[in-house]
């Protein structure tokens, strides 16, 4: 639990630092074989296309895919790398556009910022961020938006 | 797959267990009390640990992999996912969907679902939409 512990040590997501327009610094998001695997155990999704190299290059594919819900985990990491949520606050909807297929040893860089942020007509601290996942050379892979209220 | 309206998504069954939120907070990085810690999560109003929402989004990532398979991260649109009601250690979910029609955006023709992600008691926990862009 020292990953916990790590955590617990960053400072809070404040809602007053979160100004529309605000960038994260960049989250470079490896997918290696060992992140597939864990996620993969953890979700209990088993698609072929993940491990099987065979049966990727039967359908048209030049390698094997992550698992497109990974980006359910960059998307989250992209604006906390260095801080953590505070308790109470709720996930409302999220949104996601893929746009190119992301490939197992690929390297993304995911770029999350402050697309909105304010208090709705009853007192309720609303905050949209949109998350941008682009491989090296600048090929989109996805595009996120979460929708959270944020605690009082 | 079939592309009809009306036409069912496959159904999956999940069996949510302490040590799969567990296993999400290790690949999330979200260790927070409401899903790790069981002792504090009985004080909240939530009376016990809740699955991280993300959990569920990827479950319906994976529907929509084993429905369209290498189509859905090449160009797929997960819509308007709303978390409706937490779900909790100890329920069996389902998750699926049914395809709603067709319809012209963005220049392309695409697919369009409804995908929910039902809890032992009939509740809706999580409701979304889902657009596949059709083969041309």
């Amino acid at each position: 639990m020292s990953k916990m512990r790590d955590l617990q040590e960053k400072p809070e997501l404040v809602f007053e630092e979160l100004i529309p327009g605000k960038p994260f610094r960049p989250l470079v998001y490896p997918l290696t074989e060992e992140k597939i695997h864990q996620y993969m155990e953890t979700v209990g999704d088993r698609h072929p296309l993940y491990v099987d190299l065979q049966e990727a290059k039967r359908r048209g594919l030049d390698s094997c895919l992550a698992p497109p819900g990974l980006a359910a985990v960059y998307a989250r990491l992209s604006y906390l790398q260095d801080h953590c949520m505070p308790s109470g606050g709720i996930l409302l909807r999220q949104e996601f556009q893929f746009h190119s297929p992301a490939r197992v040893g690929e390297v993304l860089e995911v770029r999350a910022k402050v697309e909105e942020a304010f208090v709705d007509g009853r007192g309720r601290k609303r905050v949209t961020f949109l998350i941008e996942a682009h491989r090296r050379g600048g090929e989109p892979v996805s595009t996120i938006r979460l929708y959270a209220i944020w605690p009082k | 797959m079939g592309t009809a309206p009306g036409d069912s998504l496959p159904m999956i069954t999940k069996e949510i267990d302490q040590e799969r939120i567990l296993k999400w907070a290790e690949l999330s990085g979200d260790f927070n009390s409401l899903h790790v810690d069981p002792q504090y999560a009985k004080k909240t109003p939530f009376k016990g640990t809740i699955a991280h929402g993300p959990m569920s989004l990827a479950f319906l990532n994976e529907l929509m992999m084993q429905w369209a398979g290498e189509r859905w991260p090449a160009g797929g649109r997960l819509l308007d996912v709303r978390f409706r009601a937490p779900i909790r250690p100890g329920e069996r979910i389902r998750v699926t969907g049914t395809v709603k029609g067709r319809l012209r955006v963005e220049g392309k023709t695409w697919v369009e679902c409804e995908l929910f992600i039902e809890k032992p008691d009939g509740v809706r926990a999580v409701e979304g939409r889902a657009r596949v862009p059709e083969e041309e």
